[in-house]
């Protein structure tokens, strides 16, 4: 926590792009207070408006403003995306931390489920899943949440192996230390910087993943705002009404620049020799 | 850091101008003199005509024909059969086969085969005997002789559904599901998948030449990516390009839209057996009140379909204008209505409710047509007005019919066509006439009214064109005042082709896709 406080002041770029993120955050949360009409209101009569004075980003098929769905849309999409690389962070982490740790048969059965996971091809998966459960935002985190955590867990497993073998851990088993106590106070602090890195750098590619499943319908459903959802609503019209499709694609593409460069900075910040302590 | 995002906004800067030149591609007016490719949708997933719906597939496809056929005017005119006549008793008609048609391996169509054709559909597809039934079938020589039970006044019509494509019964080791019947039509099929067909000219074809040596015809279900491939030239006529597609195809000098008012209507079924949230009349006659059908079909479609009001759609003569629609756009009476049924929102939360539960409803659809969810994200949009719920269910085109038959719903939407024996009673009967021991399968709604059953009865026996109207609009009115279903709009069906192709007509009976007249422009 002080290394990123130390980091604020010492590195700018870190702090610029955390002020954007955080920029991100408020307009999500704000978005009922900035958001001039109601986003799932259907004004028929206004169908298919351009961008103008009344309506910032134009209107969709059914006379819905544009820009209300966005920032709205921003809720959705950014508190899936959170929620997910929280899970998959703490179910990855977990998995591998208890996998090292504990080796033997324990680790076998986990890496093997692991291994099972990841032939399969992520997103096909994901869709399968979210098809047999049906289509919503919570089933869509849920089915990417199965399928991403097993790189969380292989990392976390490596660094708990390396840590593992430290003198310091060697003294707290000699001192009659719990696996609980050990795991919580000298292993997990020593290998928690390089997983915060690394779920910060993915929150990008899982925001892509998240509007992707939605863009196939297996995300958010009608008439909830969402972008990826919105992506494919406006895919029926790109020759006609171009501004449904460029204005969700360009929040998407906002969110995902803007989360991986403050994932890279973080990664500088925390971690500045860019490998582990040995 | 300023490098990387510099690097990173020129790579979308180049990223967002290639997806806009991806757009423009190649516009070849030019169609090859062999090779034809048509862009369809396609629900058939294999060639059996008895099976399910598929014959239409067999007849659009340009491989199975019928005794009979319609024209544009839809009047039943002779194709195998060339003439036809009635006996007096009404009950015993003549079809007359010509003695030229013969099918693609040379086998002549007599009527031994017709009849076995015929004896082989009723057999395999419980459709068939919802449309006519027969006493007896004989066949003599060159004439087929079909008596039926009952006086039945559109048979002519009836044989021109595709259910009763003629095909050659003396072929028996044949696997007809997967390479297709033997049939009379000018393409017979070289290989068949429900993503692409590839048809072959009949070199036998008893009625001309055929134009081409060969038609591909590649599935595209999405409505707009058909546009696109025929933007692009990868296909060279396309069925039913969406509304919002349309004025791609403006110019003249490289695209030909053919266009007419269909005889289709869009329409959602009501779930209203007992139990179900639109049991109670006045919450389905709230639901068909708030739903403004005039801006959908004006605006939302952008005035490709006529808003919707009776079953019947206006292009036939069924006195759509003299019918009284007592549902009528209202949606300040729909919320009255809905409080009178006891509903009122209890909770705050946007819905109403009673005794605890929200008004919810599902609503099923599928997006081969690119009407269906709008018109369902419309209803959802309105409904939410005056604070019933829509849950929208979007399904393969596969699970609907099965759905429709389980009532598997509380909204099924559909584009049905009205007149596929030639006139609606066969459409009237099938939807809403009462449903007795699976007597009409297709309506699982519950909704059954005896005064409608008994003009139905009196339709089906009557001769009189004058008097067959007249008992059409009053089962009309009847499903308009119990409000039997939600009929949202009537579409014009269309059919967009290069301008170097000629006669790709969209006929109101779409049975007729590929047929023999489709050539290259002389």
């Amino acid at each position: 926590m002080e290394t990123i406080i130390n980091g604020f002041k010492t590195n700018r770029a870190f702090a610029v792009t955390s002020v954007l993120v955080l920029c991100l955050l408020l307009i999500a949360i704000a978005a009922p207070v900035i958001a001039p009409y109601d986003p799932t209101h259907a004004a028929m009569k206004d169908a298919f408006l351009e961008p103008g004075a009344q309506h910032l980003f134009g209107t969709d098929k059914l006379g819905r403003d544009c820009f209300s769905r966005v920032l709205y849309g921003a809720r959705a999409s950014l508190t899936g995306v959170l929620v997910l690389v929280a899970s998959v962070f703490v179910v990855g982490t977990t998995m591998g931390v208890v996998s090292g740790y504990f080796g033997g048969k324990v680790d076998m059965v986990i890496m093997r489920i692991s291994d099972m996971m990841i032939s399969f091809p992520g997103m096909i998966l994901a869709i399968a899943i979210a098809g047999i459960m049906g289509g919503s935002l919570v089933n869509a985190v849920f089915a990417l949440t199965i399928v991403s955590w097993t790189k969380y867990a292989r990392l976390a497993r490596s660094m708990v192996l390396k840590v593992k073998r430290r003198d310091f851990v060697e003294a707290a088993i000699v001192n009659g230390g719990t696996p609980g106590h050990i795991l919580w106070v000298h292993i997990l602090p020593n290998i928690l910087p390089m997983m915060v890195i690394t779920a910060a750098a993915d929150i990008g590619a899982l925001m892509m993943e998240l509007a992707g499943l939605s863009f196939l319908g297996f995300g958010s459903q009608p008439p909830a705002p969402e972008w990826g959802l919105m992506l494919n609503e406006g895919r029926q019209q790109l020759q006609t009404a171009p501004w449904l499709m460029f204005f969700p694609g360009l929040a998407i593409f906002v969110t995902v620049v803007v989360f991986n460069l403050w994932g890279d900075n973080l990664r500088d910040v925390l971690d500045p020799r860019g490998d582990v302590e040995d | 850091m300023k490098k990387s995002l510099k690097f990173t906004a020129a790579a979308a800067m180049i990223g967002l101008m290639a997806f806009a030149a991806a757009g423009c591609g190649d516009k070849k007016a030019a169609v090859s003199n062999e090779v034809v490719k048509f862009g369809v949708t396609n629900f058939a997933d294999n060639l059996d005509p008895a099976d399910n719906f598929f014959s239409w597939v067999v007849m659009r496809y340009g491989l199975g024909e019928c005794l009979v056929k319609f024209d544009e005017k839809m009047n039943a005119v002779p194709w195998l059969a060339d003439k036809w006549s009635i006996s007096d008793d009404k009950l015993t008609w003549t079809f007359h086969i010509n003695d030229k048609v013969c099918f693609s391996n040379g086998d002549k169509l007599t009527a031994e085969i017709a009849k076995e054709s015929i004896e082989r559909t009723f057999k395999l597809n419980t459709r068939a005997q919802s449309i006519f039934q027969y006493a007896e079938i004989k066949a003599d020589g060159q004439n087929l002789i079909i008596k039926t039970k009952k006086p039945t006044p559109t048979l002519p019509g009836m044989l021109a559904d595709p259910l009763f494509i003629m095909i050659d019964t003396k072929v028996t080791n044949r696997d007809i599901k997967k390479e297709g019947p033997i049939c009379t039509g000018p393409y017979a099929v070289k290989s068949y998948s429900k993503a692409k067909a590839v048809m072959v000219a009949n070199e036998k074809y008893w009625n001309g030449k055929v134009p081409f040596k060969t038609a591909e015809i590649p599935t595209i279900d999405d409505p707009n990516t058909r546009a696109m491939a025929l933007q692009k030239g990868e296909i060279d006529f396309a069925i039913n390009i969406a509304s919002g597609d349309l004025q791609l195809f403006k110019d003249k000098a490289k695209y030909n839209i053919s266009e007419i008012a269909s005889l289709r209507t869009v329409l959602a079924q009501i779930n209203m057996n007992e139990g179900k949230p639109l049991h109670d009349p006045k919450v389905r006659a709230a639901l068909i009140q708030c739903l403004d059908r005039e801006t959908y079909n004006k605006v939302l479609l952008k005035d490709t379909f006529i808003p919707g009001k009776a079953p019947v759609p206006p292009s036939l003569d069924y006195g759509f204008d003299q019918l009284k629609d007592p549902n009528a756009y209202n949606p300040e009476n729909a919320k009255k209505l809905l409080a009178e049924a006891g509903w009122k929102d209890t909770n705050g939360d946007g819905y109403v409710d009673k005794n605890g539960k929200n008004l919810e409803i599902d609503f099923v659809f599928y997006s081969g047509r690119a009407e269906l969810p709008l018109y369902a994200e419309a209803t959802q949009a309105d409904a939410k007005k005056i604070g019933i719920k829509v849950n929208m269910k979007n399904v393969d085109y596969n699970v609907l019919d099965p759905m429709r038959r389980n009532g598997e719903f509380d909204l099924i939407i559909s584009n049905i066509l009205t007149a596929n024996t030639g006139d609606p009673e066969v459409y009237l009967n099938w939807y809403w006439k009462s449903n007795i021991n699976g007597s009409q399968p297709q309506n699982s709604t519950g909704y059954s009214n005896p005064q409608y059953d008994a003009l139905s009865d009196k339709l089906s026996v009557e001769f009189d064109p004058a008097k067959r109207r007249e008992y059409m609009i009053q089962m009309q009115q009847i499903l308009l005042d119990d409000g039997a279903a939600l009929f949202f709009g009537y579409p014009k069906t269309n059919m967009v082709s290069k301008a170097g192709l000629a006669n790709a007509n969209i006929f109101p009976a779409d049975y007729y896709w590929l047929t023999k007249d489709v050539c290259p422009k002389q």
